[in-house]
């Protein structure tokens, strides 16, 4: 039994489709990442699945129960870090994840217990008595994360959890995360391709609501990437030579200091040769390696941030 | 108890912000401050009065209309017949005082004898037969053709209230105090609902009574508070509680539980910076024309009407009964209407919060 299961889900706005006909099977102790522009619907995707949102048609179901027939028992099983680092401003550490433990069945001793481990862990023990309204955006990320862990759920939404976080605070969420890989299903949707590409076993790409592709980084890759690039760094890069490129490849930009090149089965020798055929001074050339960036710009035409 | 830990929390958003605490408890207490101190005893004009016509033929009562022409003077109804029930209802605080048409009053006129009236008002308010006594001596003169003389008598009663002004306004403001709530629940529920701290506790297996009352229930403690820091401030203003202090709180809790659940409805319905606003623009007109500040008797009925079916004057007529001496089953009309309107409130607020937790 797959931990997330959806079969032709999809959620209409007054007409306007939002998310269209989505066929997902997240396995249990998988990392799946959803990519997809701004509005692409991947929030509410997530939104379906945490039972905040029904859907117009289709179904999906969390670990055997569908969340539209089974919604509190959905939500037993479910820990969610939305996209807005939501948390009780006024209430300290302790009292923020108390509170989620609670109102999830936790006694006292429990709630405590697990709230300890959890600031241990994310490193905020030091200020835990603090109100939050007076922490930084990672620390409430942070805390935020730690509220959808506290009750030890079996499978975790994680909605851009290092949204507008510094580098160092989302290298540290990302190591947290990373650590929780094989323990628990998690369902991560990031506008960061770096952290999917290292975080997650398998990738879907969401846009304009439907799931356009799915697989590992590197199967994307190699499905998607069938283009190379070569940046060449070069000198005496006349007009004519430029022209002649232009000519011979799909793509070719003139960048800083030389020059890159971008073409189906582009041969990097035969490519060096004719340049040193015409002249140009070729200090240095490489084949650049495909990123999942270049794969979601081939496949939605957009960049992750549009 | 997920009921209880969800009003724990709101409970503390509530009392470790010091700017909510503030409005919450600071406006009606400085509103209770300025009034009581502004009005000092002072009756609004025109003068209610209240008549009892012992005599009941058409000579009194053609005296009872020249008296209803004056527009100084505004008759309440109804005229009573008998004194003993007039002076029942001054004591109840139900009127501020009556003027007796004695029997043989008819006779006296026709006979050229002289006439004794009578003025009683609560010795609490001097000021009222002194104001009502040359009114009613220069129509009584008028009437009578000045041939037999007249004599208005002033009878003061020893009554329990110290303060008739004070004993007036307390409800109101009180009352007004409490409809705060509404703007202050509704903006804890509007702003958890649109920070999403909403729908992150709607991911969790709360119900949604659990949403309900923990929304509600830590409102409870404001509400005491605050009712028993304006009964102390009313107290030290000059409030006379002659009534049941009990069936007074019992009242206040209604409205304020009724205030919790406009609190509720508005919160869920509307986005925080326009619930504020709309608030406001229902707050102050329902205290206006609900007598809060002043007395609905001269209302247009329509207005009266709208009123009547709103639960704020009920709260208020209720607890000025009840604060001015009178008994539980003449507050039980108003108690229905409070009651009613606390259990289609909160019922309204279920409803659309289940439409909340699953859009």
């Amino acid at each position: 039994m797959d931990a997330v299961q959806t079969f032709k889900l999809t959620k209409e706005f007054n007409g306007l489709v939002a998310v269209n006909g989505v066929d997902l099977g997240i396995k249990k102790g998988e990392l799946f990442s959803l990519l997809g522009p701004n509005g692409a619907g991947k929030t509410t995707t997530i939104k379906m699945l945490c039972c905040l949102l029904k859907p117009t048609k289709g179904t999906a179901s969390i670990l055997g129960y569908d969340v539209a027939k089974a919604p509190f028992k959905v939500k037993k099983l479910i820990g969610v870090s939305p996209q807005d680092t939501v948390l009780s401003e006024r209430l300290n550490c302790w009292e923020n994840l108390s509170l989620i433990g609670k109102v999830h069945g936790m006694s006292s001793n429990e709630a405590k217990g697990r709230s300890k481990e959890l600031l241990e862990t994310m490193g905020l023990m030091e200020r835990s008595k603090d109100q939050v309204r007076k922490f930084s955006g990672g620390m409430k990320r942070r805390l935020s994360i730690a509220m959808a862990l506290v009750h030890d759920p079996e499978l975790l939404f994680l909605d851009e959890p290092t949204l507008g976080l510094d580098p160092q605070a989302r290298r540290a969420v990302w190591e947290y995360i990373a650590g929780l890989k094989g323990r628990k299903t998690i369902l991560l949707t990031t506008h960061y391709m770096e952290e999917a590409d290292s975080l997650s076993d398998r990738i879907g790409i969401i846009d304009e609501g439907r799931v356009v592709a799915l697989g590992t980084s590197e199967e994307l890759k190699a499905d998607f990437l069938k283009t190379r690039n070569m940046v060449i760094s070069a000198e005496n890069l006349t007009a004519e030579v430029m022209e002649d490129l232009q000519s011979k490849y799909s793509g070719v930009d003139e960048i800083d200091g030389g020059l890159k090149i971008s073409h189906k089965d582009l041969d990097f020798k035969e490519t060096v040769d004719y340049l040193h055929s015409r002249g140009v001074t070729v200090y240095s050339a490489a084949l650049e390696q495909p990123t999942l960036e270049d794969v979601f710009i081939q496949i939605t035409g957009k960049r992750l941030r549009d | 108890m997920k009921v209880w830990e969800i009003g724990k929390r709101n409970l503390k958003e509530i009392y470790r912000n010091p700017v909510l605490l503030g409005f919450l408890l600071g406006m009606p207490l400085a509103f209770m401050l300025v009034f009581c101190s502004a009005v000092g005893g002072e009756h609004a004009s025109p003068i209610s009065m209240s008549i009892v016509d012992e005599d009941r033929n058409q000579t009194s009562s053609a005296f009872i209309s020249c008296l209803e022409s004056i527009p100084a003077i505004e008759l309440s109804e109804p005229i009573y017949n008998e004194e003993s029930q007039a002076k029942k209802d001054m004591e109840n605080g139900r009127i501020p005082f009556y003027l007796l048409i004695p029997s043989g009053f008819e006779e006296a006129k026709q006979a050229q004898r002289p006439i004794n009236l009578e003025l009683a008002y609560k010795e609490a308010d001097p000021m009222i037969g002194l104001r009502v006594k040359p009114i009613i001596e220069a129509v009584g003169s008028e009437f009578l053709g000045m041939a037999p003389p007249l004599n208005v008598e002033l009878k003061g009663t020893e009554s329990k209230i110290k303060s008739e002004a004070v004993n007036f306004y307390f409800p109101g403001i009180a009352v007004f105090g409490l409809m705060i709530l509404i703007a202050t629940g509704a903006e804890i529920i509007a702003g958890d609902r649109e920070k999403g701290f909403l729908a992150r506790m709607l991911t969790t297996p709360a119900r949604p009574w659990d949403f309900i009352l923990g929304y509600s229930l830590p409102f409870i403690p404001v509400l005491i508070i605050s009712t028993l820091i304006y009964l102390g401030v009313g107290m030290a203003m000059g409030l006379t509680i002659v009534g049941n202090l009990g069936h007074a709180f019992l009242i206040f809790f209604l409205i304020g539980l009724c205030s919790i659940g406009i609190a509720m409805i508005v919160g869920t319905l509307l986005k925080s910076e326009s619930q504020a606003g709309v608030c406001w623009i229902f707050i102050v007109p329902m205290a206006m024309i609900s007598g809060a500040w002043f007395s609905v008797e001269g209302m247009p009925s329509a207005i009266k009407s709208v009123a009547g079916a709103l639960p704020f004057i009920h709260a208020i007529d209720g607890s000025r009964a009840v604060i001015n001496g009178s008994s539980f089953s003449v507050i039980m009309p108003d108690l229905y209407w409070l009651v009613g309107w606390a259990v289609v409130l909160f019922a309204a607020g279920i409803v659309l919060f289940r439409r909340t937790m699953v859009s």
